[in-house]
């Protein structure tokens, strides 16, 4: 491979880290809270709510310590845009385990509340209506791999064409996927999770507080979904504008399903998402009329979970004729 | 405190009384924004002494009724598949997709003395009747989750709409990307002056009606209702699950066509390539409002329709700005579908003491 391909391809590559970024963080809170057996449908307003209050911090942030690193602004903004996608999380928390409220009605209820509130207290503080675009917030910086001097190849690939560096939450997103592994499948805490999301009853006679678990579950999904929102407003872009998710959120919500309610899974559909989401960036740039193109991203999605759904029938069909032939052959041997 | 009338009447009283709370806090004349929020609405009755008594701002309020007919047959539209425990929210393909084709079948047909609206009315129902059984059967035969599904669908119904608009069906002359005009034999007239309210409405008490019939006095609608009320007994008792889901959805975007009819043969009679997507949303707010009972969803679009209207006459006159609107909305759908207003611990607590 010439520098020129690999620089192309790297390209190419960070694009589709990008793409992947925000929906993968989202989806693995949408998985955490999923396997706790609290499926949140409000993924969407919590990147939301977190983009926006990322954006309005950071811009607060800036202007009452002047003197401060603006890394350190920017990360108290994103500190209090992580705040309000966890404290909207616990709401529908709130409102589902103490109030009895339908979780996924709720979760739609909470979508609306985060479209609504975004907007309003945007016109409110800011004055515009559209985005934040008049408002000075900052970004989350991008950190680059340091010591890959001696191989421009891999340097173009850990650092991005650009050389400066993939964005901490890309990092993070990458991170994130041994993270919620490990939380979940390795951990006392992950068990018990999700032993809730299985049978939350047997779960209440073993003595675990179901509640206090969902909670706990809602509270990961909010932190996760927030991070993916704040990569939207604070990375991907430095802005705050009105519906900026524009369904990444339901996005992630389909990777946990696609991604058959596993880490592994749930990251392969985002990535899945992602590289669609590129592939219509680039068949764009060719000169097709773009109504077609934003119609790729939602096909793939739904052949994917037509395919999958076709795949996982066949395997159990070849799994049960496999244990339908094995006792056959027990059956006949104790007969003989 | 437990009839659904009182319920709703609760949240929405209670949603109010939120918004005056933020109201209070961020502007200097809470009363007044309130005042306009709740009659902004209403067309002012005017005296004087050339033409006696007249009605003001009727274009304002024809505005409102306008709007009460399309979410009616929205909220109808989302109501269908919540009623089988589908939370299809597909209705804005439905629509756009339905209006289109009623505007391509109105100025295709020759005149014919006021069948062809017919005819449009019949394209619209069947594309949303086939929009929305397309998740109906991807749910029903894939278990693809229709949330998802439905969210895709509208995002590719949308974009094909736009394709068909930008690059082929659209008005050269216009000067801008739109439709062509649909004929005036097609179209439906005013019937109040100086507003677009036409015999449409007729539709509010006819589609509530039909609506309610399906699901009460239909087989399929006895079925719909058991899938959702009661899945695991669905099963058991070997009702057609797969049928009831599918048809729950599809009858829906059936309902949803009649609103894309309306919009494009009552009130716009001809469609722009951008027209805006999200009306979908609004007839799921008043599905939720109703608690998916069909005599309330007529009653819960009027009111959103209402409120909507008040809120743009807010944030004319005061410095509260319309999106307050938005929060009311969201708040009355948490408060619609809250089991109680406090948690159960608190009141068992509090009768220890």
């Amino acid at each position: 491979m010439n520098l020129d391909t690999a620089l192309w391809t790297a390209a190419l590559f960070a694009a589709l880290l990008r793409a992947t970024a925000p929906v993968l963080l989202a989806a693995l809170g949408g998985l955490v809270s999923e396997r706790a057996g609290v499926v949140n449908v409000a993924l969407e307003g919590l990147m939301l709510i977190a983009a926006f209050f990322g954006v309005m911090g950071s811009a607060w942030a800036a202007a009452a310590w002047p003197g401060v690193p603006v890394v350190w602004q920017a990360a108290a903004g994103a500190g209090l845009g992580l705040l309000a996608a966890v404290a909207l999380a616990l709401l529908l928390g709130f409102f589902h385990l103490e109030l009895g409220a339908d979780l996924i009605v709720t979760g739609i209820g909470i979508n609306m509340l985060a479209a609504g509130l975004s907007v309003f207290l945007m016109v409110l503080w800011t004055g515009d209506k559209g985005s934040t675009a008049h408002l000075a917030s900052l970004a989350l910086p991008s950190l680059p791999l340091p010591g890959l001097d001696g191989w421009p190849l891999l340097a173009a690939f850990a650092n991005g064409d650009s050389g400066r560096g993939h964005h901490v939450l890309v990092w993070l997103a990458l991170l994130a996927v041994p993270a919620v592994y490990g939380l979940l499948q390795r951990t006392r805490l992950g068990l018990r999770l999700r032993a809730v999301g299985e049978d939350a009853e047997a779960a209440a006679a073993a003595g675990l507080s179901v509640k206090r678990l969902q909670y706990t579950a809602l509270a990961c999904s909010g932190l996760l979904a927030g991070l993916g929102g704040l990569y939207l407003s604070m990375g991907y872009l430095v802005l705050f504008q009105a519906d900026m998710t524009a369904g990444r959120g339901f996005l992630a919500l389909a990777a946990v399903f696609l991604g058959a309610r596993r880490p592994l899974g749930t990251a392969a559909a985002a990535l899945l998402f992602g590289a669609a989401a590129v592939l219509a960036a680039q068949l764009g740039a060719r000169a097709l009329p773009s109504q077609l193109v934003y119609m790729l991203p939602p096909l793939v999605t739904l052949l994917a979970l037509v395919a999958f759904k076709l795949q996982a029938r066949a395997r159990r069909r070849r799994r049960a004729a496999a244990a339908l032939a094995a006792w056959r052959t027990t059956s006949t041997t104790n007969s003989a | 405190m437990n009839g659904p009338m009182t319920r709703a009447l609760l949240a929405v009283g209670l949603a109010l009384a939120v918004a005056f709370a933020l109201m209070c806090a961020i502007s200097a004349e809470p009363v007044q924004a309130l005042r306009q929020l709740l009659t902004g609405a209403l067309p002012e009755p005017h005296w004087s002494a050339d033409t006696g008594w007249t009605l003001r701002r009727l274009t304002r309020f024809g505005a409102v009724i306008e709007k009460t007919i399309t979410l009616t047959l929205l909220g109808l539209a989302v109501m269908f598949g919540f009623r089988a425990r589908q939370f299809s929210i597909g209705a804005d393909g439905q629509f756009f997709l339905s209006a289109l084709a009623a505007v391509a079948v109105s100025v295709w047909l020759p005149p014919l003395g006021g069948l062809e609206l017919l005819l449009a009315g019949a394209a619209a129902v069947a594309v949303g009747f086939v929009w929305g059984l397309l998740p109906g059967l991807l749910k029903a035969e894939f278990d693809a989750n229709e949330i998802v599904t439905t969210l895709m669908l509208n995002v590719v119904a949308v974009q094909a709409f736009r394709y068909i608009v930008t690059h082929g069906f659209n008005d050269p002359a216009a000067g801008f990307l739109v439709t062509p005009t649909v004929p005036a034999g097609a179209t439906l007239a005013a019937i109040v002056p100086r507003t677009q309210i036409s015999a449409f409405v007729l539709a509010v008490p006819l589609a509530t009606l039909a609506a309610a019939w399906l699901l009460r006095r239909t087989t399929l609608g006895y079925e719909i209702r058991v899938v959702g009320d009661a899945p695991a007994f669905a099963r058991q008792a070997g009702l057609p699950v797969k049928r009831a889901v599918a048809l729950s959805m599809a009858l829906g975007g059936a309902f949803a066509g009649l609103a894309g009819l309306h919009a494009s043969n009552a009130l716009l009679h001809r469609l722009p390539a951008d027209l805006q997507p999200g009306i979908g949303f609004e007839g799921l707010v008043v599905a939720l409002l109703a608690r998916n009972q069909p005599a309330a969803v007529p009653v819960a679009a009027l009111l959103y329709a209402f409120l909507e209207a008040g809120a743009q006459a807010m944030e004319r006159s005061t410095d509260v700005s319309r999106e307050m609107v938005l929060v009311i909305q969201a708040l009355i759908v948490l408060f619609v579908v809250a089991e109680r207003l406090w948690p159960a611990g608190w009141v068992r607590r509090k009768a220890a003491i």
